[in-house]
């Protein structure tokens, strides 16, 4: 009987040789197609491992980006839309203090310092209640309230009953009242200056004019940066326009001497001044935001390139490779269909002879 | 020697050729037959110089054995982990549905995923505070991300209570198969003592080794008189001439914090923490791992999610000089009354949800997410907003750091003690994509090399077809020729008888 060697090999083991080689590359191809499909690895959670919670670190940290980013722009419509708001304020004021100038002692009774201070007034509370998304600009933390009341609502505005009050208390008359002739203009003076003026600050401006909230919204605008997002109609500024205006358009056609008017149109004058440069130190301070968040957003924009290719790094199969693998794997299995068949032929009884 | 000698011999001949000719069948017949191992007629000459069949033996190597069995008790037990393991990961499974190119919108449903979404939701309610449809989209990332954790706790639950399962039917056929193995054990100590071939009782035995091994890790040894005793890969003895009784009673549900039972061989248990000798491979110790020690351990990360998810968003006492103690906000568990301890997380991430004051599907006003009061609407204690301002940002602003910021957490869940809650969510996802991808490395090495050690087992104790032709042919060609010889002594015969 013959021997056996070490070099046998059973026909069993033979035969199936190729069948584990074969099913290893179909799977592989199938892995390979996905990926070449998709661009990515097939089972990312298995490629990646403990390299996971990095990717969806990264991932995170892009829908961050994100997020603010879209979020800046409602922070600049509303900031945008404050400037022009602002602008609308600073031209009126700049258009009065001009008619203010031109005005005259004695040429008129005084009628068109009071339309001046009209018109000023209301396109000053129109612009001071500008909505952006719905919310009012100027209200501070306190948005969903318009920040300025109107002066001249019927019934009679808080504001308006004070300042008669304030008057007739100085006084003992009405503006409207023929004997308010007789007011001198030093008395009027040290009124504007005293019981007046004391009308538009601090709680009699919060509890008569204004419902802005003194705190300013803030917003994250870029990653553990937050930046302090709106102004609030409590502003200097603000008081300084609503008092001049409103003196002229009490006062000005009023009954009071030319003298006392003539007080009155340069105390106004001398108040929108200073009205001016307030307002255009908040537009700075709103400027300076604004070009905060345009920096945020192209500092942002520009980590938002740099994570989507690191995410990709960590994602992306190259395809080239995977096609030139698919080739290949391809190849390796036609290669074991083409040895099967002929492993089949190799058996020693197809070449005995049939008795 | 006379002629009626080499009748002797010649008749000795055909005997002989006839138990080899039984062989080269008995070996073609299995050529396909797994497991099996090629018999070898040992012919000797006799004391009339003819030739006889002493014994017939079997071509087994015990060392190849050995290592088939124990490379595919390895590969069994990475196998079973790897299996559940990867139903775990499709709790935080985000490769399907994201794409590096267009970002945000498509980012899985893992927990650490939703907590993305709930911090994207709180940014953008920042930037829009007044806004009830920015409200809305927060409680709604929020109850996806309660969800989520539901979701994923739930999973760990049923991959418990399939292990258990397994284990049950594991243990069904570990006792099945010793219950075979008595028999064919049997068959080949009563043979060697009368001498009947065992080489197919020896090749069941092999065969049942082989299978038990899928289950548990075995080493096998064999005694004088034959039998063979099967002993687990720690040591414990599964049959000495009788099998033991391997028992285990399946737990059907298993709750976050419950434990099932330990396997027992003979009362000594094999399985689990209090085992004095626990076996190591085997997909029985794979399922045992995966219940006692990989499944709970993803849970009570999740548990500790979800309790640092609850004390992060809880809400304390705003008044000037505090008084009442902290309660859950936005997340909160049913019936909670305080933000939970972060060493007693158990059935948090099963039981976490989105507070039903905030939530408007359950009558809630999600605006308290701005203003806060969640925990108790009607005590002004823990407003945050204490102006009512529409535009109030304070509370938001915290919330989002909270979610950034470090807290403790309970370092026996295996993360750490310390992190941002974003950094440990992101860390369990590594944890268990890291042990799965060692389980499926790891399982696809021991298939390797079992699949290996059966092609030498085969090799080496296998049947090769060409091999058993030619003896075939040989054994055709002795047949010819002796009774060639049978006739011409026969004819020299007849010549003797007519000449006397």
């Amino acid at each position: 009987m013959t021997t056996v060697g070490a070099n046998l090999v059973s026909t069993q083991y033979l035969a199936n040789s190729l069948v584990g080689p074969v099913t290893q590359a179909q799977s592989q191809l199938t892995t390979a197609m996905t990926e070449e499909s998709t661009g990515q690895y097939a089972d990312l959670g298995l490629q990646l491992g403990d390299q996971s919670g990095y990717e969806l670190s990264l991932k995170e940290q892009l829908n961050l980006l994100q997020t603010l980013t879209t979020g800046n722009s409602v922070v600049s419509t509303s900031l945008s839309t404050a400037q022009s708001a602002l602008s609308a304020i600073s031209s009126s004021a700049q258009t009065t203090l001009t008619d203010l100038a031109t005005w005259t002692q004695g040429g008129d009774s005084g009628a068109s310092l009071q339309n001046m201070g009209q018109s000023a007034l209301q396109s000053l509370i129109a612009s001071t209640n500008a909505t952006s998304g719905g919310q009012y600009v100027f209200g501070g933390e306190n948005s969903s309230v318009a920040p300025m009341a109107d002066y001249y609502s019927t019934p009679t505005s808080a504001a308006k009953t004070a300042v008669d009050q304030a008057f007739q208390t100085e006084f003992g008359v009405l503006p409207s009242d023929p004997g308010a002739a007789d007011i001198s203009a030093s008395d009027m003076q040290s009124f504007l200056s005293g019981p007046f003026a004391a009308l538009f600050t601090g709680a009699s401006w919060s509890a008569d004019w204004s419902s802005a909230s003194s705190v300013n919204t803030s917003a994250e605008i870029a990653p553990g940066q937050t930046a302090t997002t709106s102004t609030n109609a409590n502003q200097p500024g603000f008081q300084q326009l609503a008092e001049a205006y409103a003196m002229l358009s009490e006062f000005g056609g009023s009954q009071l001497s030319s003298d006392a008017q003539q007080a009155v149109a340069t105390a106004a004058s001398s108040l929108i001044s200073e009205g001016l440069d307030s307002i255009t130190d908040v537009q700075a301070e709103l400027g300076s935001t604004q070009s905060t968040v345009t920096n945020a957003n192209s500092s942002m924009s520009s980590q938002l390139t740099i994570m989507q290719q690191q995410i990709g790094n960590l994602d992306d199969v190259n395809q080239n490779t995977t096609a030139a693998q698919i080739n290949s794997l391809t190849e390796q299995v036609q290669m074991a269909y083409e040895l099967t068949s002929r492993l089949s032929q190799l058996n020693l009884a197809q070449y005995l002879p049939v008795p | 020697m006379s002629l009626s000698t080499a009748f002797n011999v010649i008749s000795s001949s055909f005997a002989a050729n006839a138990a080899q000719i039984g062989v080269v069948s008995n070996n073609i017949a299995n050529v396909n037959t797994t497991g099996y191992s090629r018999e070898l007629a040992n012919v000797v000459t006799n004391s009339y110089g003819g030739a006889d069949v002493a014994s017939v033996t079997r071509e087994a190597n015990s060392a190849l054995l050995e290592q088939v069995s124990s490379s595919t008790s390895q590969a069994a037990t990475q196998q079973a982990i790897s299996d559940g393991l990867t139903t775990l990961a499709a709790t935080v499974d985000d490769s399907s549905s994201t794409s590096s190119t267009s970002g945000a919108d498509e980012n899985g449903a893992s927990p650490s995923a939703m907590l993305s979404n709930l911090e994207s939701a709180l940014s953008t309610y920042e930037d829009s505070p007044t806004s009830s449809s920015a409200a809305d989209a927060v409680v709604s990332a929020a109850s996806d991300l309660a969800s989520s954790l539901n979701s994923a706790s739930a999973a760990v639950q049923q991959v418990r209570e399939q292990a258990d399962q397994n284990m049950a039917s594991s243990v069904d056929t570990i006792n099945s198969l010793l219950n075979q193995f008595t028999a064919a054990n049997n068959a080949v100590v009563s043979g060697l003592q009368t001498g009947v071939n065992v080489s197919s009782a020896e090749d069941t035995r092999d065969k049942i080794v082989t299978q038990l091994a899928q289950q548990v890790g075995v080493s096998t040894t064999v005694a004088a008189n034959g039998s063979e005793s099967i002993y687990t890969d720690s040591g414990v003895t599964l049959f000495q001439d009788t099998p033991r009784t391997v028992s285990f009673t399946p737990t059907p549900t298993l709750v976050d914090g419950a434990s099932g039972a330990a396997v027992t061989v003979d009362g000594v248990p094999i399985t689990g923490a209090n085992s004095p000798m626990p076996i190591q491979s085997g997909a029985l110790a794979g399922y045992a791992a995966l219940r006692d020690t990989l499944a709970p351990e993803y849970e009570a990360q999740l548990d500790q999610i979800a309790g640092g998810l609850i004390n992060a968003f809880a809400e304390s006492d705003q008044s000037a000089t505090p008084t009442l103690p902290s309660l859950p906000g936005l997340f909160t568990t049913p019936g909670a009354t305080s933000p939970p301890s972060m060493s007693a997380t158990t059935g948090l991430a099963d039981g976490i949800e989105v507070n039903p004051n905030a939530d408007p599907s359950q009558g809630g006003d999600p605006t308290l997410i701005r203003d806060g009061g969640i925990s108790d609407p009607g005590n002004s204690a823990y407003t945050y907003n204490t102006t009512g301002s529409a535009s109030y940002t304070g509370r938001i602003q915290e919330l989002i750091s909270q979610i950034s910021a470090a807290q403790s957490f309970d370092p026996s869940a295996g993360l750490g003690s310390s992190s941002s809650l974003t950094d440990y969510a992101n860390a369990s996802v590594s944890w268990l994509q890291a042990e799965n991808q060692q389980a499926s490395d790891a399982s696809s090495y021991q298939n390797a090399l079992a699949t290996q050690a059966t092609s030498a087992l085969s090799n080496a104790t296998g049947v090769n077809l060409d091999t058993e032709m030619t003896n075939m042919l040989n054994l055709e060609n002795t047949y010819a020729s002796t009774a060639k010889l049978l006739t011409t002594v026969n004819s020299m015969f007849s010549a003797l008888l007519q000449a006397a």
